[in-house]
């Protein structure tokens, strides 16, 4: 899970705009099954080339280091410059990129990269198993970077010749492929290809399809074609020219007067009306993200397991889906989303039953109900329609809420302090490998948050969190991460309400545009008719 | 005044919850990165330190680097002061323009169906809110019509001009009903005065009398009005900029808040202060040179 802020929107941020109130289309049980989402497939001849393709999204970059980003705007944007060993494919499968295959030793604690050949960076020299080395050591030293986390696993790298990098584990760790896919693992010049640090990141050299031409803080940026990309003929466009527009309406009468070529977050309520424009294609692509309602179990009410069932079962999640998402959403259901590898269909989830609900808050000690509040980022109608929804739902068990709405920064700040009763956020998962998601919302040390801020603590969850980490056989796997699911589903720490999916609109002139389920696009696929 | 600003602001961003590393270093940061970010930044000391050494700060004119892009606020303003001031500009320009004529019409048709007509828009238009406004004259303007650009800063003198044209009316609009109306009283006044009537008498066509003397003495008033309706103006060009996409302060202020930017929010407080104070004080001095009896002492 990552996080952000307001208009310095983190990717948390550009989820929840691009998904305020949405959902999922297809949902396959496993990542392997969940169809591929078609790029924006239009009848076409044959491909053209050049063209600046005009990009208004809701998030602004600040800065390109990749160890420095986090928000949305920064990470949407890097991945263009640099890029990692491994790509997560727009069907959310990990792809070989800056390496073209790899082996495991039989303890998996060897693992030895086979750069891909030919690769250069944007001023011409060629991809080198040292820069490699140098990239993923800088990472994995940034502990108190964003996702310096994620590479904790990491206790030696080193090159083997020119085109092999041979990474050595701690111990055991199955999600290994998934968080050196992350973009905060992508590839620079070893040593900054000689210049400072500064100087190296305002002006980047990088793998990938494009380079930076001009940067307007808090505006726009701008990218060329990188002349030396790695796969010939790509990227088609002749630029791109990203704009940051913040606001919802702004964007979305941008793509329908032509002035933009696609826009991001395109809020729910629009999505029918702009289906309907000609020349405006719509798409929704499912994410790594699931809505929560945070329960604070240090206090007493909540720390009663019957409480959050009765409250679980007293929301009816396809009504509120129904009410809020405009058919762009689907009904919470697991705390994996379905687009998230090993969710599991079966999970047993507490279903919408007044008379369950009822009957669970009769076992708890607080059968006649009690006072507490609900704490919500201002400023997103989503969240204060969901909030206006539980209040309700919550009333025929004389639960009386009190909906407390922050901005967001103060908003973060209060739940972070743990000092809240419920509140509600959108969670995501980074990496293509649930395990993010799974030890961010389960494990109460691991996590460092005490469980998403829940302070829930169940040690047999947790100990089959810390399997799942180890265990390589992926049948082995999606058993543990089903366990987990039904377990959690039954303690309801938290109520997955709803599953949004990312919404954008293209223009007709756009071609091959695809968002994986971490949000990112790629654009050396996309041109311009 | 400017100082007293530059202190209400700092105290405001200092008294609201939400942390700016936090923001910088997102959901998993650990406590020792979020504390030493803090450090570098001097959020840890104590606030009647951090206030004395920023109030330093604000007399010496340094204004320090943003958090979120670690450059020199004052390159970042720089970059963006023009938009803004191109928007109040035209829209200044854009609300005298209408103002003048729909003042004189009002008052010398006065209690007529002119008069009336001039005062009801009036009406209307102070009720009418400018992001809904401006949303309004996107679609008629720039998606139906297609004559504008929807939102934008546009390239090019020209385009930029073009660009900044819908977002001037959108801010201009807001202000017209006042300064319309206060023109009209003071129109209605100086007609109502001897030196009109006496100049009727000597033959003096109406239009003349209307544009060369009414007016001009209706003016003083309204020029101070126009001066602190100017500073309304800059306050609003943080909804304009928004809602036409415009890159200029306002709307930099609103993404700086909400990030928690202090440097940068504090630095922005203090620019658009000094420019009211600018304003006002053009508008005082030009009130002089307009009114001889108006004199600096």
């Amino acid at each position: 899970m990552s996080i952000e802020p307001d208009h310095r929107l983190t990717r948390r941020r550009l989820l929840r705009q691009g998904a305020l109130g949405s959902a999922f289309l297809a949902a396959g049980p496993l990542l392997g099954s969940a169809p591929a989402r078609a790029a924006v497939a239009r009848p076409s001849a044959a491909i053209t080339k050049g063209g600046t393709l005009k990009f208004a999204r809701s998030v602004a970059p600040t800065q390109l280091d990749p160890a420095n980003s986090i928000i949305a705007g920064d990470v949407y944007t890097l991945d263009k410059i640099f890029e990692p060993l491994f790509i997560t494919s727009p069907a959310g499968e990990l792809t070989p990129w800056l390496a073209e295959s790899y082996t495991q030793s039989s303890d998996h604690l060897t693992w030895t990269f086979n750069l891909r050949p030919g690769v250069k960076f944007s001023d011409g020299t060629a991809l080198s198993a040292s820069d490699v080395v140098f990239s993923l050591k800088r990472e994995a030293a940034n502990v108190d970077g964003p996702l310096g986390f994620l590479d904790s696993a990491i206790k030696s790298v080193k090159a083997s010749g020119t085109s092999r990098v041979v990474i050595t584990l701690a111990e055991p760790w199955a999600p290994f492929l998934s968080d050196i896919s992350v973009f905060a693992n992508a590839i620079i010049p070893a040593n900054f290809g000689g210049r400072s640090e500064k100087a190296f990141f305002a002006k980047p050299v990088g793998t990938g399809p494009f380079v930076l031409d001009s940067f307007t803080p808090d505006s726009n940026l701008a990218l060329l074609p990188n002349p030396h990309y790695w796969q010939p003929g790509k990227p088609y466009l002749g630029g791109v020219q990203f704009n940051y527009v913040a606001d919802d309406n702004q964007r979305v009468l941008q793509i329908q007067s032509g002035a933009a070529d696609i826009i991001d977050s395109v809020p729910p309520a629009n999505v029918a009306a702009l289906k309907g424009v000609s020349g405006i294609t719509v798409e929704l692509f499912p994410a790594w993200e699931v809505d929560l309602l945070v329960f604070n179990e240090a206090l007493p009410y909540f720390a009663d397991r019957h409480v959050r069932r009765a409250i679980t079962h007293a929301i009816n999640r396809e009504a509120l889906v129904a009410a809020t998402s405009f058919g762009t959403a689907k009904p919470g259901g697991s705390f994996f989303p379905p687009s998230l590898q090993y969710y599991d269909p079966n999970t047993p989830v507490l279903n919408y039953s007044l008379s369950s609900a009822k009957a669970e808050l009769a076992q708890s000690k607080y059968p006649h109900g009690f006072a507490t509040k609900l704490l919500i980022s201002g400023g997103v109608e989503k969240w204060s329609e969901f909030a206006q929804i539980i209040q309700q739902s919550l009333a025929p068990l004389n639960i009386k809420v009190t909906i407390e709405s922050l901005d967001h920064a103060a908003f973060e700040s209060t739940f972070q302090a743990y000092n809240y009763d419920m509140f509600i956020d959108y969670a995501i998962n980074d990496i293509s490998d649930p395990d993010e998601m799974a030890s961010f919302e389960v494990d109460y040390k691991g996590s460092g948050v005490k469980s998403y801020w829940s302070s829930y603590n169940n040690p047999a969850a947790i100990s089959l969190v810390h399997q799942a980490q180890k265990e390589f056989d992926s049948a082995k796997r999606a058993d543990l991460y089903a366990q987990i699911q039904t377990i959690v589903a039954g303690d309801a720490p938290y109520v997955p309400l709803d599953y949004p999916p990312y919404i954008y609109a293209t223009g007709a002139k756009v071609h091959g545009f695809a968002v994986n389920p971490g949000g990112a696009y790629r654009l050396e696929n996309v041109w311009l008719s | 005044m400017v100082i007293g600003v530059a202190a209400a602001t700092f105290l405001l961003l200092h008294a609201i919850p939400g942390d700016p590393a936090r923001q910088v270093l997102g959901l998993h940061a650990s406590a020792a990165a979020i504390a030493a970010l803090r450090h570098r930044w001097g959020l840890d000391s104590s606030l009647a330190s951090q206030f004395g050494r920023y109030i330093g700060d604000v007399v010496t004119l340094k204004l320090g680097d943003s958090y979120v892009y670690g450059l020199p606020v004052t390159t970042i303003i720089a970059q963006r002061i023009g938009e803004t001031a191109g928007l109040v500009a035209i829209a200044t320009v854009i609300a005298v323009a209408i103002t003048l004529p729909l003042a004189a019409i009002a008052a010398s048709h006065r209690d007529r169906a002119a008069d009336h007509a001039v005062r009801g828009v009036s009406v209307i238009g102070l009720g009418m809110p400018s992001f809904w406004l401006g949303i309004v004259l996107i679609e008629v303007f720039a998606v139906h019509l297609r004559l504008l650009p929807v939102g934008g800063s546009g390239s090019g003198l020209l385009g930029h001009l073009e660009a900044l044209l819908l977002p001037s009316l959108t801010a201009a609009l807001a202000i017209v009903p006042l300064l319309v109306r206060s023109l009209r009283v003071g129109m209605l006044d100086v007609l109502g005065a001897d030196f009109v009537a006496a100049e009727r008498a000597n033959g003096l066509g109406e239009l003349r009398v209307l544009v060369w003397h009414v007016a001009r003495n209706a003016l003083i008033p309204t020029l101070t009005l126009l001066g602190l309706n100017i500073a309304f103006l800059i306050g609003s060009t943080v909804i304009v900029e928004n809602v036409f996409a415009l890159n200029g302060l306002g709307s930099l202020l609103v993404s700086s808040i909400s990030s928690r930017d202090f440097p940068m929010v504090q630095a922005i407080t203090l620019v658009l202060a000094v420019s009211v104070v600018a304003i006002n004080l053009a508008t005082d001095l030009a009130a002089a040179r307009l009114d001889p009896r108006i004199r600096l002492r």
